[in-house]
């Protein structure tokens, strides 16, 4: 009788979460004597900070709010905007579309996996948006999504930040040379191959984008005298990616490649890209601060293949040192619950100030999915997503408390719950914490293309 | 011994070429495999009629000739010519309709892949991608595939065509009546679209396969558009005849359906995206989650196709097992909810009101009447599972005017129960099926194939254990199953035999028991005396052995399944 009485209430707890992160978009929000890490205005004592529908309308002292609306007091915490991982691949059903060295039509956006509890603990780890990207099989992968964390959804779509632009995958190195070239004998085999793929791609993209002009204005004509021409996504990306409408998020390590691909896009005209991963970065620090939106790296993590061997802890700090937008991303579903011991880490290895290091997992992410307009600091007028941790984020003993997306609570540590799914499937293992869950990667989903051509 | 096979052979070549000969009347002539009916004309009499859900007539005549009803009602004036199904203690039913099926149908030939064959450019075909085929061309209709599906109460069944990639083709409708007849209603196809790719080529992935919809979609609408410029201005050169192109284009146009399977809810939230993009007749195949959609599909209009697979049960029997603890016991109760969803899935559609069909994709025979049971259990009526099987597929497909229900005009379709459908008694008996009259009442006939069901009882430490052994004989093979009180403590089990031998005299056999901790191996080994008293023993590997006795029934019963 107990263990069911226990059962029914830890349910009932369970919906009424589910019910209040369901029904509500936007959030009021009062949060009260905050030590709160602004980013991109220092650090206020004791402060206010007021969230109005999901946006913060006032940052001071005193504040005060109708009855209503819900009071956090953050006395001796600290407040800081939610982390963005700019390089992930969570809450995705599929990551890579490796069968062919171009896919630019491809579309996370069609399999976001609203499921993922990932992205809970994501959540309980402080980070809000993640940047869901395909996988790093082709030169030009798929257009990736940018995600905001509003768990409880069943909705796919609710969890897209339809205010982000439109980003794509690129990858240079080994992943693609090894999945075509190798595994298929395809082009790229080689990074000239690769560089080639991009550049037949871009002018295939011109003459594309030329048939069609034409074709428009023929349209307009009263007698038409040409064919209609064949409709091609791929190369329609393609043609918005030179005409600048999509930030190229790019999967790179060494500076050779980093450097080919600068040159590319500067002879294409192409301005918005962003470096990933970047070991040698440092190499070409300014470089990448001169032609390029920055480079999202990782703190410590490398030798897990040849291309990863020529690495330092100190490239963010470099990086930041040689004014290149840089941020620390994840990559992985595990790294993006404590991205600030990531960030800490460039206080080490390089001696960052806590302002440059916490800019790493917050504005300067946003810089590189456009989104700095909307979030990445703690100002009037940014949308509130909002992480309140219990000692300053850069210490080692820091944990998360609660965790806001547009001034809704998605996370609560006091009312966390063991089981925080909100699908269960059961096609599965009746119990399935009993089996290990897979981790993603950047190289998920090309079995086929291997075992048909390559055994590895 | 050759010679008389030789005359067997000149004797029939002679019969062939006559038949040849004297085609017309071939039929009229002789009739070797009594194929042919005495007469097309028939009436049930005295018979409960539930022409439409909702609707009973108690001591109803049906009469129908050629195929076709030409009369219902009290009392009728029967026609001289007309056979009497003696309907006084039956049922009679509309014959049921099933959306999506694929028994009997062929997998295409598909060209060769090339030598330097790029997977990053395959030809359609070879992706997957062959909305120019049509079930239609690739099946046969043969009794020995549709005599069960006909058994359960089905009488039209959309075929669709087999292929592993997005677009494999369209649809056929079947009849399922007479083997010599063709049987085929290809005047409402649809097309048939699922996520799954051939995989290893473009596209890989559902990514891909979302990508490519788009593209196909475009290129088709641009298809039209340079055909209907060149029919004004040939100077702009002929659109090349594209097959792939071509069969969408009733799909652009919002005459046919596309038919997309759906496995997930997140499938069905990809297919209206898809519609959402590029509007086209949606029908989604194979729902069994995402109840929260229903809103949605309902103010779109979409039509819904269910599963009538279910998911198997894990959890009746685990619930007793000892105690894990309170996470797992949470755990377990919200998986047990989760399980429960599918099975009241389609009462909640019904508590919607949106009409929805069936499909067997995925369903095993003999589970057909007890999912039903199921989905009823958990609040489905009775009158909505009918109309599932009946009018909703008919409107479904545009076919109302032909089947859906018992009414003048409408083809000779209609299941024949011992009892009310969907209750414990009500077995079929009978099903006409375009105007054919099919007996299913002796259906699993065991003297006829020398099936077996033994009932056995064996004493153990524990209590008497009691079950039943049945053995089926499949291409001169016995093959059995033993149901057994399961170890877990909640209700029977059944399972297969292993190393069966079983002759007039003896019997033997192994099966294999799942029990919390693991696996019992189990072998059966004895003597028949009589043929009907079996006298044995059962050795549990590892444990001990214990007597059985078991005894055969001389009277089966016979379920259909």
């Amino acid at each position: 009788m107990n263990k069911k009485r226990l059962l029914l209430a830890g349910l009932l707890i369970w919906l009424s979460v589910q019910v209040y992160a369901q029904g509500n978009y936007s959030g009021d929000l009062l949060i009260k004597n905050a030590q709160v890490i602004t980013i991109t205005n220092g650090t206020l004592e004791n402060a206010d900070v007021l969230v109005k529908e999901g946006i913060i309308t006032e940052i001071g002292t005193n504040l005060k709010a109708s009855k209503n609306v819900k009071l956090v007091d953050a006395s001796g915490q600290y407040l800081m905007p939610g982390i963005i991982d700019a390089h992930s691949h969570l809450a995705l059903e599929i990551i890579n579309e490796a069968s062919s060295p171009i896919t630019s039509e491809v579309q996370m956006r069609d399999v976001i996996d609203p499921f993922d509890v990932s992205i809970y603990r994501a959540l309980a780890g402080g980070t809000t948006i993640s940047h869901a990207m395909h996988g790093s099989a082709n030169v030009i992968g798929g257009q990736n999504v940018t995600l905001k964390h509003r768990y409880g959804t069943k909705d796919p779509d609710r969890l897209i930040m339809e205010e982000a632009p439109r980003t794509i995958k690129f990858a240079l190195g080994e992943n693609p040379t090894r999945v075509h070239g190798i595994g298929k004998n395809l082009q790229p085999r080689s990074r000239m191959g690769v560089e080639a793929v991009i550049r037949n791609g871009f002018e295939e993209a011109l003459q594309y984008k030329a048939v069609w002009e034409n074709w428009n204005l023929e349209k307009q004509q009263k007698e038409i005298n040409i064919a209609p021409p064949k409709f091609n996504l791929r190369l329609q990306t393609l043609v918005a990616i030179l005409d600048g409408k999509i930030i190229i998020h790019c999967h790179s390590y060494r500076a050779d490649e980093i450097y080919m691909l600068i040159e590319v896009c500067k002879e294409y005209g192409v301005d918005k890209i962003v470096f990933s991963h970047v070991n040698e970065g440092f190499k070409v620090a300014p470089e990448l601060a001169k032609y390029t939106m920055g480079a999202s790296v990782f703190s410590d993590w490398w030798a897990y293949k040849f291309e990863v061997y020529y690495s330092t802890a100190f490239n963010a700090a470099i990086l930041t040192k040689n004014g290149v937008v840089t941020s620390i991303n994840s990559d992985s579903d595990e790294l993006v619950r404590h991205l600030y011991h990531e960030a800490a880490k460039t206080q080490r290895y390089g001696g960052l100030t806590d302002d440059e290091a916490l800019a790493l997992i917050t504005i300067n992410p946003a810089k590189q999915l456009g989104i700095d307009k909307y979030v990445g600091s703690i100002e009037v007028g940014k949308q509130a997503d909002l992480v309140l941790f219990d000692k300053h984020p850069l210490s080692i003993y820091a944990i998360p408390q609660m965790t806001w997306v547009d001034g809704v609570k998605y996370f609560d540590r006091e009312s966390d719950q063991d089981d925080q799914r909100i699908k269960i499937n059961i096609k599965r293992s009746p119990d399935p914490f009993r089996l290990s869950t897979g981790a993603h990667d950047c190289m998920q989903d090309i079995d086929m293309l291997f075992t048909e051509n390559y055994h590895n | 011994m050759k010679s008389k096979k030789q005359l067997i052979l000149t004797c029939y070549s002679i019969y062939l070429i006559c038949t040849l000969l004297i085609l017309g009347q071939a039929h009229a002539q002789s009739d070797n495999n009594r194929n042919r009916r005495i007469t097309s004309s028939y009436y049930i009499s005295n018979a409960t009629v539930i022409p439409e859900p909702g609707i009973i007539h108690s001591n109803y005549d049906i009469i129908f000739k050629n195929g076709t009803i030409s009369k219902i009602g009290k009392n009728l004036t029967i026609p001289n010519d007309a056979k009497e199904i003696k309907g006084e203690s039956l049922f009679v039913y509309p014959g049921f309709i099933d959306l999506g099926n694929n028994s009997g149908i062929e997998i295409p030939t598909l060209p060769e892949r090339p030598d330097n064959f790029d997977t990053s450019n395959p030809i359609p075909e070879l992706a997957g991608i062959h909305p120019h085929f049509s079930a239609a061309k690739h099946y046969q209709f043969s009794e020995n595939i549709e005599k069960g599906w006909r058994g359960l109460g089905f009488t039209i069944v959309q075929k669709i065509p087999e292929g592993k990639g997005m677009l494999s083709g369209s649809t056929t409708l079947v009849v399922l009546g007479n083997e010599g007849n063709n049987n085929l209603l290809t005047d409402y196809p649809s097309q048939i679209f699922q996520f799954n790719t051939v995989r290893g080529v473009y596209p890989h992935t559902k990514l891909a396969v979302m990508a490519k919809w788009r593209d196909l979609f475009q290129n088709t609408l641009l298809y039209q558009e340079h055909r209907a410029i060149y029919a004004k201005n040939t100077e702009i050169g002929r659109a090349e005849f594209d097959p792939v192109l071509n069969a969408l284009v009733p799909v652009t146009q919002n005459q046919t359906p596309l038919l997309v399977a759906s496995k997930s809810e997140l499938d069905t939230r990809r297919a209206l995206k898809m519609q959402e993009e590029n509007n086209f007749k949606l029908v989604l195949l194979g729902v069994d989650e995402g109840d929260e959609l229903i809103p949605v599909l309902q103010s779109k209009k979409v039509g819904v196709i269910l599963n009538l697979a279910l998911p198997d049960d894990k959890f009746s029997d685990s619930l007793d097992s000892e105690v894990q603890g309170k996470d797992y016991d949470a755990r377990m109760e919200r998986a047990r909810k989760a399980y429960l969803e599918p099975l009241s899935l389609a009462s909640k559609y019904e508590k919607a009101g949106i009409p929805f069909a069936f499909t067997s994709l995925g369903l095993e025979k003999k589970d057909f009447y007890s999912n039903l049971s199921l989905m009823i259990d958990n609040g489905l009526s009775k009158d909505a599972a009918l109309a599932a099987l009946t009018l909703n597929p008919a409107k479904m497909l545009g076919i109302e005017n032909i089947s859906g229900s018992i009414a003048p005009g409408k083809m000779a379709n209609m299941v024949l129960l011992t009892d009310s459908l969907f209750t414990k008694n009500g077995k079929v008996a009978m099903v006409i099926s375009d105007g054919y009259l099919f007996d299913y009442q002796d259906n699993t006939n065991s003297e006829k194939t020398g099936n077996q069901v033994w009932k056995y009882s064996t004493e153990t430490p524990v209590g008497q254990s009691k079950g039943t052994w049945e053995f089926i004989k499949k291409d001169d093979q016995w093959e059995g199953i033993v149901s057994y009180d399961s170890p877990k403590g909640t209700g029977t089990k059944k399972t297969k035999m292993k190393t069966l031998e079983l002759t007039d005299k003896s019997l033997s056999f192994s099966f294999v028991v799942e029990t919390n901790d693991g696996v019992l191996d189990v072998t059966v080994d004895g003597e028949i005396k009589n043929n009907t008293v079996f006298e044995g023993s059962m050795n549990i590997k590892g444990y001990s052995q214990f007597t059985v006795q078991a005894t055969k029934d001389e009277k089966p019963n016979k379920y259909h399944e």
